[in-house]
């Protein structure tokens, strides 16, 4: 099934050590979009970079350090985001937020088939 | 030197064991047409067959017999084979030896081309699409990783680049979990492909990915081109100045970033 339309998609950069109530910041914000019910949100980490702070991360090559540059990508409508924005104003302490306008396609199987 | 044209494949039909002076013949058949200054050959292990002697050759289950077919393939210009078709059917001995006539429709270069074939794709400026498409790793098309097949297929169609990152948390469509494990353990993260050329380009590239995502989500957001350049340019250029030349990096800006 094919459906295409227009929504926003929301970036967010922050680092692997930040946190919320002990959880990973990045765990706690994927599963408060499953709450929400926002359509996609894929969370990627970065080899190196630098954020607000302007602290360079750069995890070491054996991943033992977890100050790694985190982003967030996810994939909405402009209301669903809008719903999201408030959250984030309290999740993330330090770090950048970006939106832009996209187009979406997206394809999904019938639902009998997408049963385990 | 094998021009583009008319010209002779040449295809020798031997059995492995067989020996010339006691060296496999294939060997030894290469060896001259190597010396013979034949623009290219190939040798061929068959996996079963029968010859002259009607005796069936095929590997057992443990793939050490030595008696399989070998095809030696060459293809050369119509007088070049004939000089060398006299001293070849001794060495072929009790093989077959074909010919066919063929058409040369690129010959093989052995240096590089003094001008780079430029792709397609090369003049992209100002203007274009980012497409990012997010599926599960553990998607497949036919017999590969949907991701892969994605790459080969854009890279077919002269899309001017495409880059894979492999998300270490995510969901999607189908509203399963997807957690990178420790150590890497395979085929269970978020996937998102990051394609980038113009408009009319990806959309013309659309019907297939509709063709092989089955489940999935396709972004598109307008971006601005401010650099794409192609290396084997500023090695032309090197070549040229003798001077060092920049290293050419791809570089793009997304036009509708905004804070909100």
């Amino acid at each position: 099934m094919k459906e295409t339309f227009s929504a926003r998609m929301l970036r967010v950069h922050f680092g692997e050590d930040d946190r919320w109530h002990g959880k990973p910041l990045h765990e706690a914000i994927v599963a408060k979009c499953q709450e929400l019910g926002i359509e996609e949100a894929i969370v990627f980490r970065g080899i190196e970079g630098y954020g607000s702070g302007s602290r360079i991360r750069h995890p070491n090559r054996w991943m033992l350090s977890k100050d790694a540059p985190i982003q967030l990508s996810i994939v909405d409508t402009e209301e669903q985001i809008g719903r999201l924005l408030p959250y984030l104003d309290i999740m993330v302490e330090e770090g950048l937020v970006a939106t832009s306008t996209v187009e979406v396609i997206r394809y999904s199987r019938p639902l009998e088939r997408a049963l385990p | 030197m094998l021009q583009a044209g008319k010209a002779v494949k040449v295809s020798i039909y031997l059995s492995d064991g067989a020996t010339h002076h006691g060296i496999p013949v294939y060997s030894s058949i290469l060896d001259f047409l190597f010396f013979r200054g034949v623009a290219g050959a190939t040798a061929m292990k068959g996996i079963a067959g029968f010859g002259a002697d009607h005796h069936m050759h095929s590997s057992g289950f443990v793939e050490i017999s030595d008696r399989l077919p070998i095809k030696i393939e060459f293809i050369e210009t119509r007088e070049k084979v004939d000089a060398i078709l006299g001293k070849l059917e001794e060495l072929a001995g009790t093989g077959l030896i074909e010919m066919e006539d063929v058409t040369v429709a690129k010959p093989a270069q052995n240096t590089k081309p003094k001008f780079p074939i430029s792709p397609a794709h090369l003049k992209i400026e100002g203007k274009a699409q980012m497409m990012r498409i997010y599926l599960s790793e553990e998607d497949r098309w036919k017999d590969k990783p949907l991701h892969e097949a994605l790459v080969a297929a854009l890279r077919a169609n002269d899309i001017a680049g495409v880059t894979v990152y492999r998300g270490i948390l995510g969901y999607g469509a189908h509203r399963r979990l997807h957690k990178d494990k420790p150590l890497h353990s395979p085929h269970h993260g978020s996937i998102m492909l990051s394609v980038i050329d113009t408009e009319e380009k990806l959309r013309a590239f659309l019907p297939l990915v509709e063709q092989m995502v089955e489940e999935g989500l396709v972004v598109f957001s307008g971006v601005d081109i401010i650099k794409y350049a192609y290396r084997a340019l500023e090695v032309d250029r090197l070549d040229v100045d003798g001077q060092q030349a920049q290293p050419a990096l791809g570089n793009c800006s997304e036009q509708t970033e905004a804070l909100p």
